[in-house]
């Protein structure tokens, strides 16, 4: 079993077999993504492997940067700029910011220029009749247009297409008629039937875009796999971390926009299901940036859409993943009030922290680590970088505060571990959870050396770094399962005569991914539903699969409600918005390996060597060193400790202790 | 006193009773802790005004003994942030400090006390910690009816305090968490739409639970001397960043002037607001002397409303991240004459509309300031929030309301230099949420026929500003429809540092046999005043148009590069005439049926530039 995570500077691949964990990295190519990908498959071997899964950020990354296809968008006549509107509002910190503009409106970069944007003369209205038939000829000029532009694709969404999908149908067979049989379509009733035009309009948007970037892709990736001599299963992730046969994924690829992250999250399910724990805070702490997500009752955290960028919203199924500009290489600067400010511009990889010595001159986390004794400079990435002291402490010394040299470099480590702990909060309240039933799963190359100083800050149970902390999220490949999903719209109130309409309604979905699957699964129901008077949905209400009996279904949204908002209105009457069916098909999936043993008597009698740390509070500190591969389980120590491994350092701060469990994980507490 | 930054460690504690790096921690901990208050509410309201227009807010402060710091004000409804941290001084200062007990709720909504109007109730629950009063948190909430002549209150014809709505002085709403019968029933024996009230009235009330466990959990973890010595941190924070950006501005004495048309009353009084902002080193003073007399309508604001304004514009201008807190102001002076149109006094003062009255004063603010920060200074946007409600019945006997959904909502922001303008936002007074067509027409009898930007209506600029936004909306069932647009006689999108003003707006509707009444705006020189009827009437199949006021430009449009100009022409933003015209870019080619092939008459436009 192996999977592939294409990220922006390595593309990472990880082999699971016989309860052993291989991983390598190779650096990923923007040309062509795909010969990374089977180079390092190739490394680890690809004979025998039944199955391969592959997650990327790569339609993410083309949408930020722009790096887009030219593709066209039709709409009802009048109504182009709803993809300049988005849902209107600006983020609550740039309020008052003049610089701020809508990332995606067309005073800034719009992802379809107003000039590829066609309104077409029809109209349905809000009962699926027609106020305005489809004028054939004036969508033909308007299509002669999109062709003298060369558009490669043409994304279709009309107002009120929800209800009745004909005149998508039918301009599709236009768009087809006039631009060829080529060209690639979506059209917004099959891709994401659901009301409120602006999300199903830029789901669609980004629906053709993906097709664009995916299919040509795909197809090259399973030919070189096959003649590499791969022979089995070839699956993308979704932004739930969900799989799907590469074929299927390209019907509707707006699913596949972003694809790594979400693996960080299985890969902490899946190893807290290992360790007994159904409650996780599940931290990546990275060089830009730090992503936490949560796994509650044992099950993540899923959101009915996907933020790409502010506002820019897809009706994708998606792990809830919040990110904060924490990471290693955060920048560290002076506000003018003298605070110490971590991030949230980031230096990168290129020029990289100064310490690198590639010509970053600004200080980052990373430098204070060095300077703090943390990281060890030729050890650093497993020894493929020598970090450079002098040059952290210049950048240190160019800081304009009056702060002690000290100071900055223990209050810029001490406050990038307080932000991460503010989004940490941040996530669980927003939930409605308590951090104190938490444990948190630190990884990513600088979770484990930032999250247990904040482990105080954070309130969670533990702090627990995994086996293999450097790769980890790439291992949540190898944990998910094939899920096939829909999801329809239907304003309907929730009284007794509703039940058929509902019921046929999931019928007809259960029975369409029956046959995409081509096999049965387990059958998952959700509603979203809201009071009477209220516009936004509570999403995801459970309700079992057979009849439906409607009654149930107000009680289930009266529990889910007060859960959520902490109050029960059983006197509103409840109306249905949207039915979601997902397929849940079991895939083979990693074991963490077997419990490894207390028995190895050379790593027991490893005697820590002491070296110093400093600024961390005041006055140096003796700490201990320890190689975690030499650590038995069941080995306990107590911090202030450094545990070194090939690409990441786990500090203990002082009055916490660190145990090795049976998986090879180290559990941190407060002593 | 020394600067923040140049205090030594003991000195810092001394001040702050928590070191540096705690206050840092702290102040960021507020912020997040009045977004989650609003970001559940938000999703859970019932009112359209909240859920989808965002009209609230919620705020810290710290206890009476500090001085009641305002650290942080959430960034969702600004115009309540300003008037937040003296509404709940003044509330609880009148309800009385010492009466106050764990799970109280006060409740408080007086415009001439609280600033805004009636409607925004102001939810104040007092935080305690080991039996002291540590603090404060507050939501403030527009209630979707607070009684008055008018359902919703959605109109400017009221003529004073008593056809304006109830007036709550500050009252218990829970007292040690029980809920207090008396102010309940005063509430729901006064007002309609009691089904929407009350859940939402729960909900804040949920979203004050939820504040008090979280500013408890901090200060059970600081300790209450750290956390209010970090709430003035804060506020220290913010009133010497403001001083410091004012001192870096060159000294000077500006005046800046703007006006609303009219009131409800007649079109024979216009309403100026006249401000003199005089800088001195990192000092300013905002006079309002020579703002006209209050209005006869409830198009009127008070001082709050003014401070508010003034601390928006000097934050936008001077101190634009972050936070509002209750130190922005510090360092500026307000002088305010009584009676006037942004201080109206009751019972014929009425407030209702005191946010077009903001617009305006911010208008006049920003004006004023363009004159003494260069290229810094920001156009003014479309200058009104242009709101329009609708009701009626349908043909089944059951009847609709539209608030705030498709009248001249959604509007254009002003340049600067960061580049051109968003043509579809609030105002820069407001945060909220666009309404779909798609929802408004599964719950309204109304088709939204378009909703686009005019071409050549931006404010010319090196940096244009956003277009006017024209939306047509046919009507499936007879409705009578409320306008509240107070800004058509002139352009308030004005142009700055050479940029040019944006387009006028306009209202028109045209009836089911396709007669056109123009209703509102400037027709050939003549003003066609709204108010001429109490209403408008419209039967099934009429028309109504609302086009909105562009905004302003900033830098001289001739400088503009001609390829952004192409660009404008190609995308709709403006004619080839109006490149010509405003941009003296001559652009060749058919935009509509082949947008790629225009091109750039280089010569022509060289000749046409030189001659300007």
């Amino acid at each position: 079993m192996l999977g592939v995570d294409v990220g922006g500077t390595f593309t990472d691949v990880v082999a699971a077999r016989d309860g052993r964990i291989e991983v390598t990295k190779v650096p990923s190519s923007a040309t062509d993504p795909a010969s990374p990908v089977i180079e390092g498959a190739g490394r680890l071997g690809l004979g025998g492997v039944q199955v391969f899964n592959h997650a990327s950020t790569m339609g993410l990354n083309a949408v930020i940067t722009r790096a887009l296809p030219k593709v066209g968008f039709l709409t009802t006549e009048g109504h182009r700029d709803i993809l300049d509107r988005g849902r209107i509002w600006r983020p609550p910190a740039r309020q008052s910011d003049t610089s701020w503009r809508r990332p995606f409106g067309d005073a800034a970069r719009p992802l379809v220029p107003r000039y590829l944007r066609r309104g077409i003369t029809e109209r349905l209205l809000a009962d699926g009749s027609v106020h305005t038939p489809l004028d054939e000829e004036q969508a033909r000029g308007q299509l002669e247009v999109l062709r003298r532009c060369a558009v490669e694709g043409v994304a279709i969404c009309l107002l009120n297409a929800y209800v009745d999908a004909v005149h998508e149908r039918r301009l599709r067979e236009l768009v087809h008629e006039e631009l060829g049989e080529g060209v690639a379509v979506s059209i917004s009733s099959e891709t994401s039937s659901l009301a409120k035009e602006y999300a199903r309009a830029s789901t669609t948007v980004v629906d053709v875009l993906m097709k664009l970037i995916f299919t040509g892709y795909a197809h090259r990736l399973d030919e070189r796999l096959r003649e590499a001599g791969f022979a089995g299963e070839l699956n993308f992730a979704d932004c739930a971390a969900t799989l799907l046969p590469w074929n299927e994924a390209l019907e509707r690829p707006f699913r596949i926009v972003f694809a790594g992250p979400a693996a960080g999250t299985m890969s902490s399910q899946r190893f807290g299901e290992a360790l007994g724990e159904r409650n996780l805070v599940c931290c990546d702490v990275g060089g830009t940036s730090t992503d936490v997500s949560l796994v509650v009752d044992g099950a993540p955290f899923v959101d009915n859409t996907f933020e790409l960028e502010h506002d820019l919203i897809i009706n994708a199924l998606s792990t809830e993943i919040s990110s904060v500009g924490a990471g290693g290489g955060s920048i560290v600067s002076i506000s003018p009030t003298g605070d110490v400010v971590v991030g949230p511009s980031s230096a990168g990889s290129d020029p990289g922290p100064a310490c690198y010595g590639r010509g970053g001159t600004q200080p980052t986390v990373t430098d204070a680590a060095l300077l703090m004794g943390l990281l060890d400079a030729d050890g650093f990435a497993g020894g493929a970088l020598h970090l450079d002291e002098g040059l952290a402490r210049k950048a240190f010394v160019s800081l304009d505060s009056p702060l002690a040299l000290e100071q900055r470099i223990g209050f810029a480590f001490r406050i990038a571990a307080a932000n991460i702990a503010e989004e940490v909060t941040n996530v669980v309240l927003r939930r409605g959870e308590d951090p104190r039933d938490f444990t948190l799963i630190a990884y990513g190359a600088a979770g484990p050396m930032l999250l247990p100083a904040a482990l105080d800050l954070m309130h969670v149970r533990r702090v627990v770094v995994p086996p293999h902390p450097g790769n980890f999220s790439a291992l949540g490949l190898l944990s998910t399962d094939l899920v096939y999903y829909d999801v329809r719209s239907a304003y309907v109130p929730l009284v007794p005569e509703a039940a058929p309409q509902i019921e046929a309604v999931f019928d007809e979905m259960e029975r369409r991914l029956r046959g995409r699957a081509g096999r049965d699964g387990e059958v998952r129901r959700s509603f979203d539903g809201r009071l009477f008077g209220q516009s936004w949905e509570t999403p995801f209400v459970q309700i079992p699969e057979g009849p439906i009996d409607v009654a149930d279904l107000v009680e289930r949204f009266h529990e889910t409600y007060e859960r959520r908002y902490g109050n029960r209105f059983p006197y509103i009457p409840v109306q249905g918005v949207s039915y979601r069916v997902e397929l849940r098909v079991p895939s083979e999936k990693v074991d963490f390996g077997l419990p490894r043993g207390g028995s190895d008597s050379r790593s027991r009698s490893q005697s820590p060597r002491t070296i110093e740390l400093r600024h961390f509070a005041g006055e140096p500190l003796e700490a201990a060193e320890y190689e975690r591969s030499a650590l038995p389980a069941g080995a306990r120590l107590s911090g202030p400790a450094v545990i070194r491994e090939g690409l990441a350092t786990t500090f203990v701060v002082p009055g916490q202790t660190a145990e090795v469990g049976t998986f090879g994980e180290l559990v941190i507490e407060a002593a | 006193m020394t600067a923040i930054r140049d205090l030594a460690p003991a000195e810092f504690e001394e001040r702050y009773r928590c070191d540096r790096f705690t206050a840092t921690v702290l102040t960021n901990r507020f912020g997040y802790l009045v977004e989650h208050m609003c970001a559940r509410l938000l999703t859970s309201a019932f009112s359209p005004i909240l859920r989808d227009f965002y009209d609230f807010a919620a705020t810290i402060t710290g206890p009476p003994a500090c001085g009641w710091p305002t650290p942080a004000m959430s960034a969702s409804i600004v115009l309540f942030t300003g008037t937040m941290a003296d509404s709940v001084r003044n509330t609880v200062e009148e309800y009385g400090v010492d009466r106050l007990e764990p799970g109280d709720v006060i409740v408080a909504n007086d415009p001439y006390r609280n600033g805004t109007h009636v409607n925004d109730l102001l939810f104040v629950r007092p935080v305690f910690h080991a039996g002291d009063l540590a603090g404060f948190v507050n939501m403030k909430a527009h209630q979707l009816d607070m009684g008055g002549v008018v359902p919703a209150g959605f109109s400017i014809a009221k003529r004073n305090v008593y056809e304006n709505g109830l007036v709550l002085s500050p009252r218990a709403l829970y007292r040690a968490g029980k809920p207090v019968h008396d102010t309940w029933s005063l509430i729901f024996d006064n007002v309609r739409f009691g089904e929407i009230l009350a859940p939402d009235m729960l909900s804040i009330v949920a979203e004050l639970d939820l504040g008090e466990r979280l500013l408890g959990e901090t200060i059970e973890r600081y300790g209450a001397a750290a956390v209010q010595g970090a709430m003035t941190y804060a506020c220290d924070a913010a009133a010497e960043r403001m001083s410091t950006a004012l001192a870096a501005v060159p000294d000077g004495t500006w005046v800046g002037e703007d006006v609303i048309d009219c009131d409800a009353a007649g079109d024979d009084e216009e309403y100026r607001v006249r401000v003199t902002v005089t800088k001195r080193g990192g000092r300013a003073e905002v006079d309002f002397s020579g703002t006209s007399r209050q209005a006869r309508t409830c198009i009127n604001a008070t001082p709050l409303d003014a401070k508010t304004t003034v601390g928006i514009a000097f934050k936008y201008l001077f101190d634009p991240e972050g936070w509002f807190t209750s130190g922005a102001m510090r360092a500026v002076d307000l002088v305010i004459p009584e009676g006037t149109v942004v201080s109206a006094l009751p019972p014929d003062g009425a407030v209702f509309a005191y946010w077009e009255q903001s617009q305006v004063m911010l208008s006049a603010v920003l004006r004023a300031l363009a004159q003494g920060v260069g290229e810094d200074a920001i156009a003014g946007d479309r200058g009104s929030a242009d709101i329009h409600s609708a009701n009626g019945v349908r043909p089944d006997g059951s009847s609709w309301i539209s608030a705030a959904q498709v009248g001249g909502e959604i509007g254009a922001y002003g340049g600067n230099r960061h580049g051109d303008a968003d043509s579809q936002m609030l105002s820069y007074q407001a945060n909220g949420i666009g309404v779909a067509v798609e929802s408004v027409e599964s719950e309204v009898p109304v088709v939204v026929l378009r909703h686009e930007p005019v071409p050549d209506t931006a404010g010319a600029g090196y940096n244009r500003g956003g277009a006017s936004m024209l939306r047509d909306t046919l009507w499936l069932a007879p409705a009578r429809h409320h306008l509240m647009s107070l800004r058509y006689k002139r352009a308030p999108g004005f142009g700055v540092h050479g940029g040019g003003e944006g387009a006028t707006g306009g209202i028109w509707i045209t009836d089911e046999a396709g007669e056109e009444t123009h209703v509102a705006g400037m027709d050939d020189g003549v003003y066609r005043y709204p108010y001429r009827v109490p209403f408008w009437e419209t039967r099934t199949g009429a028309r109504l148009r609302y086009v909105t006021a562009a905004g302003g430009g900033w830098g001289n449009p001739l400088e503009r590069e001609p390829e952004r100009v192409l660009r404008d022409v190609r995308d709709g933003y403006l004619t080839i005439e109006g490149a010509a015209r405003d941009y003296g870019v001559v652009v060749t080619g058919d935009p509509e049926r082949d947008p790629e092939g225009l091109r750039i008459d280089l010569e022509a436009t060289d000749r046409l530039r030189r001659g300007r």
